[in-house]
């Protein structure tokens, strides 16, 4: 258990330092880039139920803030809110094909696009335009990514998964 | 305490939440500085290590693909070298001209400001904000409200501001960002208006509160005007791309596309210049009224 607190700890920190580095930037289509820490959110939310996803969530997502020049708490609550809300659901509901994923991520997107676009303008600045600009190429890219990186991360946690009965 | 326990998916949740939205209504206060620069300390020292083996090994490759063009190339450049003396010559007399007829308008001589080059080493990993992270920091003299360019050919075109100094980064608030607000004017027409970023497009900035009556065709090159104490006058934004009547209809805003490219950038030029103090107390007094 504790090696799969120390992996997922890593990846956390690995799609951090990918996502930010200028390098990442060539992959933006429409201006935007994926969002990798969320992507491994709703994963462990899926795959390792409700705390698993929100404790992952919290703490990515204020690792997200605090490298961002977002304010404290504005990247970490969406993460949180939806690590949470899917692992009520989890692989009970989504069983595991390549469109059920799709669609999840895709929707969690953008309801993690929805949320952050709420506390933008009750906490910093907000426009409807991101709906349009960030929010639906976002999750697409998002969705997109998600059937490859869910495989590699089935194989990574094959043990824990078959320990949990999944 | 069995409750707790029992419910520890919900009384998380709900903790989560408490400080999430406490941290967003305390913004930048004593705490959330804490646990940012927590955050800061953890990632950033991985950011400069991988930043730092991507470098060495895109630098490696690059040389041994290089190494076969480069004989050909010293050949060009002694050619090119022989040229630019020449060149060099004129423009040293070209420039004592200038000189000459500033004095005689009794113009001021434009004041020259030290420069430290830097190296991106991130960008906000997220899109709803576009800050940007380089290797140098207060350790290099480095300051808030610094301006930042970085070289468009031969001219300097901008690229933002400095908002936060650590000792050995900083952060830079790029012109693309609707955060930052600039004075700018269009270089032909002398028109004035301020720019910022774009949001319905982020590689984009739009200049707000300019005349109505200016004539302003796609392509119009767009400076720096001066004001506001923190950039220098005279240096290269973007170009115009497209005019429309603003939402009141008695001004009208300009579309600009920045010069530099920032998804591809890799180096910036910071410009040690102290920012007009007392234009930004102006500034931050009227703001918050």
């Amino acid at each position: 258990m504790i090696l799969m607190y120390i992996i997922t700890g890593a990846l956390l920190l690995a799609s951090l330092i990918i996502q930010g580095h200028s390098s990442f930037d060539v992959l933006r289509i429409g201006g935007v880039k994926p969002d990798l820490v969320f992507i491994i959110v709703v994963y462990f939310a899926y795959s390792f139920g409700s705390l698993y996803g929100e404790v992952t969530g919290f703490i990515g997502g204020l690792l997200h803030d605090a490298i961002s020049n977002s304010p404290l708490g504005l990247l970490a609550f969406p993460k949180m809110a939806l690590g949470y809300i899917i692992g009520f659901f989890g692989r009970s509901i989504f069983k595991e094909n390549l469109f059920t994923i799709f669609l999840l991520i895709f929707f969690a997107s953008v309801a993690k696009g929805i949320i952050t676009l709420i506390l933008c303008y009750l906490f910093h600045q907000g426009s409807l335009s991101s709906i349009t600009s960030i929010i639906l190429p976002e999750s697409f890219y998002n969705a997109l990514l998600s059937p490859p990186l869910f495989f590699l991360l089935d194989k990574i946690f094959e043990q824990e998964l078959s320990r949990e009965g999944r | 305490m069995e409750f707790f326990i029992k419910h520890k998916t919900i009384v998380l949740f709900i903790l989560f939440t408490l400080f999430c939205f406490i941290s967003l209504s305390l913004q930048s206060s004593g705490v959330t500085n804490v646990v940012e620069g927590a955050g800061n300390a953890v990632i950033f020292p991985f950011q400069k290590l991988y930043h730092a083996v991507q470098t060495n090994l895109s630098l490696l490759w690059s040389g041994f693909s290089q190494l076969r063009n480069a004989q050909e190339e010293l050949e060009k450049t002694r050619l090119r070298l022989q040229q630019y003396e020449s060149v060099a010559e004129e423009l040293e007399e070209i420039k004592r001209e200038n000189e000459q007829l500033r004095n005689l308008l009794g113009l001021k001589q434009r004041l020259k400001y030290d420069t430290v080059l830097a190296t991106i080493i991130s960008k906000d990993p997220d899109n709803w904000f576009r800050t940007i992270i380089i290797n140098r920091g207060s350790s290099d003299g480095i300051e808030v409200n610094m301006p930042v360019v970085a070289f468009f050919g031969d001219e300097k075109a901008i690229i933002g501001k400095i908002i936060e100094v650590r000792g050995s980064i900083s952060r830079i608030l790029p012109i693309i960002s609707p955060d930052l607000k600039i004075g700018v004017v269009f270089q032909e027409s002398r028109y004035p208006g301020l720019l910022s970023g774009y949001s319905a497009i982020g590689k984009l900035c739009v200049i707000d509160y300019v005349d109505k009556t200016a004539t302003i065709k796609p392509g119009d090159v767009v400076i720096t005007s001066g004001q506001g104490g923190v950039f220098p006058q005279g240096l290269l934004v973007g170009v115009a791309i497209k005019s429309f009547p603003s939402e009141s209809g008695a001004f009208q805003r300009v579309l600009v596309k920045p010069y530099i490219n920032f998804d591809l950038i890799e180096n910036v030029v910071v410009i040690k210049k102290e920012p007009d103090k007392e234009i930004l107390k102006l500034i931050q007094d009227e703001s918050q009224l």
